[in-house]
């Protein structure tokens, strides 16, 4: 078989239905392959960035199905390569597994500074858990089935394989028998399926057991174990408040009893005052962030930490751990939930210490809910998101950009489905929503998918409106435009004496592109056509584009500043 | 980088997979981290495709130790790595020295030091190899002395623990 056959068996045996990309000189003859089978469909994106981020949309959203995947693109050598590396970076950061595959110059001209060529496995090396380029035919087989099994063992991460174009082209008689399900590379030393430490599990219990004022730090780790409904369970039993990481939400419902909402920078009140409270933060997948802990010195000087994490090099990383588990969550959630010893106490105090919290600016919100329009009569954010958050009863998935739309989402959406929020956390890449939001449809076709943007991140992949334009992809857009860049405009605000620096934009008439594109589109300036908007564009068959006329003077409260500590929260600025 | 001088020297043993990019990844990472790294060796072993790799640096917080370990354990070729007890192992280095030496001179040095003579150019220009620990290795260029020493080159340290 031909080194280009090899690769596409390859990703069919690791099951792979989707593959996204551009092609280009180095990588045309696995394209050309492509095209004379059809168990792979491909998607072309306008841009290589689109394709990873729809990449990290198959692999985010199929991890909670019955069929979890992970997403494939691939793009040529050179420039097409540089254009993956953002979206593989933010895999990265966001423990996403991606696999990225990459023509190269041929090995004849490789570090001869060809034409179209870059040093990608060089370039890929920092911002990947792993990068491969194959130089013989018989390699191809066994290093893509060796980067699926890396990308997705463990904690994820990007994969980068990158295929000379003379080895795509060579001939072999060897060929894998494959098995993905049983499938482990001799990779010793890299993954093993870290077990609990029973004597360590009594003493988090123990430490559970003591606390009067706990609180869990549900992160990414909950949702990429699928293990939401255990972790509700365990703190139901155990009777402890749940605070959500930006990729923790969604986990469980977000109005649930035990919710808090989500923590950090842009945090809730309670959740950002209980951590501040707390006597015991049990972390749960999560990796301590700079935007959840705000500054080190403040962060939880006086609770005891259990934090359960897969990947040894975050626990004592950031904050230093009383017990730490290194193990998967749903294990430990498992192990934590039916242990005998555990005791439910009743926690009153704390309880009504958090109820107050909850109130602390909660009238203050309901307010400016209410209210709808900023001082100029235009529209706010956060009422959109209620709106579309009580229209779709909150079961529905959300894909968010990044910025000011995006924390107000996170705050504002009433997550009720088990991995239905999905947005660039780590890295914070703007433009990440609309070519990721195509991927989780391909991932979960039977369920609504809405992709919000604020106008500056809309315009950095607005390319892959030609995307869903081609495939039909039932995606409903929200645009949130408000002229400006949102979030540093209110950090401009808040801490720049409101020198709007950089921030301001002149936008094209939005109407006129979706139009080009054949979506159907829809401008709302007034609160009174908010609902009825929404609903349109929920009950159309296909792609529906709505704008929003918004208020560039919102904020989103409260707000820890960056470098600052909980005890500097903004909660309000009046 | 910040001031060395003052910091315990460490040494970070690790097998790793006989890979193509190993090496740049461990130095990329020690780069990212900003470690201060003084040696690094790497060696084949007696087992085919693992490499052994000996990392000193100057470091004195236990906690930067282990995370550096950990970041390194992280990556996919890397089989162990631990930090070696510096009590508990054999450190050494070998040193090639080309350095002027009269009779005398040399004559001093056979008794206090062993090494090999591996070249003599006009009866006074020697290239030398000096093999132990490191602190053998400055005494010798102290005693060879260094207003006559040409070049020298150092292994970097390799280790094994008792």
């Amino acid at each position: 078989m031909k080194g280009t056959e090899l690769v596409l068996k390859a990703l069919i045996d690791n099951g792979v239905k989707f593959i996204f990309g551009y092609t280009g000189g180095a990588i045309m003859p696995i394209f050309d392959e492509m095209e004379k089978q059809d168990a792979l469909s491909f998607i072309m994106s306008r841009h290589e960035q689109g394709a990873v981020f729809m990449a990290q949309g198959i692999s985010r959203a199929s991890l909670s199905t019955s069929n979890p995947r992970t997403g494939v693109c691939m793009a040529t050598s050179g420039p097409g390569a540089m254009n993956l590396v953002t979206g593989i970076a933010d895999a990265n950061m966001d423990s996403v597994p991606v696999l990225a595959i990459t023509g190269q110059v041929p090995t004849a001209v490789i570090a001869t500074d060809a034409f179209q060529e870059s040093d990608v496995v060089g370039v890929m090396m920092p911002l990947t858990k792993q990068t491969y380029m194959p130089l013989s035919v018989d390699e191809i087989e066994t290093t893509i089935h060796e980067a699926m099994y890396v990308a997705s063992s463990g904690r994820g991460g990007p994969v980068v394989v990158d295929i000379p174009k003379d080895v795509q082209l060579q001939e072999t008689e060897s060929v894998c028998e494959f098995d993905a399900r049983s499938c482990e590379p001799q990779l010793p030393g890299f993954f093993y399926q870290p077990s609990v430490d029973m004597d360590r599990l009594k003493q988090a219990v123990g430490l559970i057991n003591k606390s009067e004022r706990p609180i869990i730090l549900c992160g990414h780790g909950v949702i990429s174990s699928n293990t939401g409904p255990r972790l509700q369970a365990f703190a139901e039993r155990a009777n402890i408040p749940v605070a959500f990481t930006l990729h923790g939400l969604s986990a469980l419902p977000v109005d649930h009893r035990m919710s808090l909402g989500m923590v950090g920078m842009h945090g809730t009140v309670e959740a950002n005052r209980a951590l501040m409270n707390a006597d015991l933060i049990i972390s749960l997948g999560m990796r301590f962030d700079d935007r959840v802990t705000g500054n080190l010195k403040d962060f939880a000087r006086e609770a005891a930490v259990i934090h359960v994490e897969i990947d040894p090099s975050e626990i004592d990383k950031n904050v230093k751990t009383s017990v730490a588990l290194n193990t998967d969550v749903a294990q430990a959630l498992n192990l934590l939930h039916r242990d005998p010893a555990l005791v439910s106490k009743p926690r009153t105090r704390w309880f009504a210490q958090i109820d107050g919290f909850r109130l602390e600016i909660a009238d203050q919100i309901q307010k400016e809910i209410d209210a709808g329009v900023g001082r100029e009569g235009q529209l706010l954010v956060k009422t959109i998101t209620s709106r579309l958050s009580r229209l779709t009863q909150g079961k529905d998935i959300i894909v968010g950009d990044v910025g000011q739309h995006q924390m107000i989402l996170a705050r504002f959406y009433n997550f009720q489905t088990v991995n239905s929020w999905f947005t660039s956390g780590g890295a914070g890449t703007m433009g990440c929503a609309l070519p990721m939001s195509i991927g989780v449809k391909l991932a979960r076709p039977d369920e609504r998918v809405w992709s919000v943007s604020g106008d500056g991140g809309f315009q950095m992949n607005i390319q892959e409106l030609g995307t869903i334009m081609e495939h039909g992809i039932d995606v409903k857009i929200l645009l949130m435009n408000n002229g400006y860049l949102g979030m540093v405009r209110q950090w401009q605000t808040l801490f720049y004496d409101g020198r709007y620096a950089g921030t301001p934009m002149k936008n094209p008439d939005y109407g006129a592109i979706a139009g080009a594109y054949g979506i159907p589109y829809l401008k709302v300036s007034d609160l009174d056509q908010v609902d009825d908007a929404i609903q349109t564009a929920a009950d159309h068959k296909g792609p529906f584009m709505l704008e929003f006329i918004c208020d560039p003077s919102e904020i989103i409260l409260p707000m820890v500043p960056a470098g600052g500590g909980y005890k500097e929260m903004i909660v309000s600025i009046d | 980088m910040t001031t060395t001088a003052l910091m315990n020297r460490r040494a970070i043993l690790a097998f790793m997979l006989d890979r193509p990019g190993v090496l740049n990844k461990i130095a990329m990472l020690i780069r990212r981290k900003m470690y201060n790294v003084e040696t690094l060796t790497v060696c084949k072993t007696n087992q085919p495709g693992t490499s052994r790799m000996t990392i000193t640096l100057r470091e004195d917080s236990d906690e930067k130790m282990r995370q550096v370990i950990k970041q390194i354990e992280k990556s996919t070729e890397v089989i162990s790595a631990r930090e070696l007890d510096m009590n508990e192992s054999f450190w050494r280095e070998v040193a090639i020295v080309k350095f002027e030496a009269d009779e005398d001179r040399m004559e001093v040095l056979k008794r206090t030091y062993q090494f090999e003579i591996l070249d003599r150019r006009d009866h006074e220009l020697y290239i030398v190899q000096v093999a132990g620990t490191s602190r053998l290795i400055d005494d010798f260029l102290q005693d060879a002395g260094m207003d006559r020493i040409v070049e020298v080159a150092r292994s970097g340290f390799t280790a094994m623990e008792k």
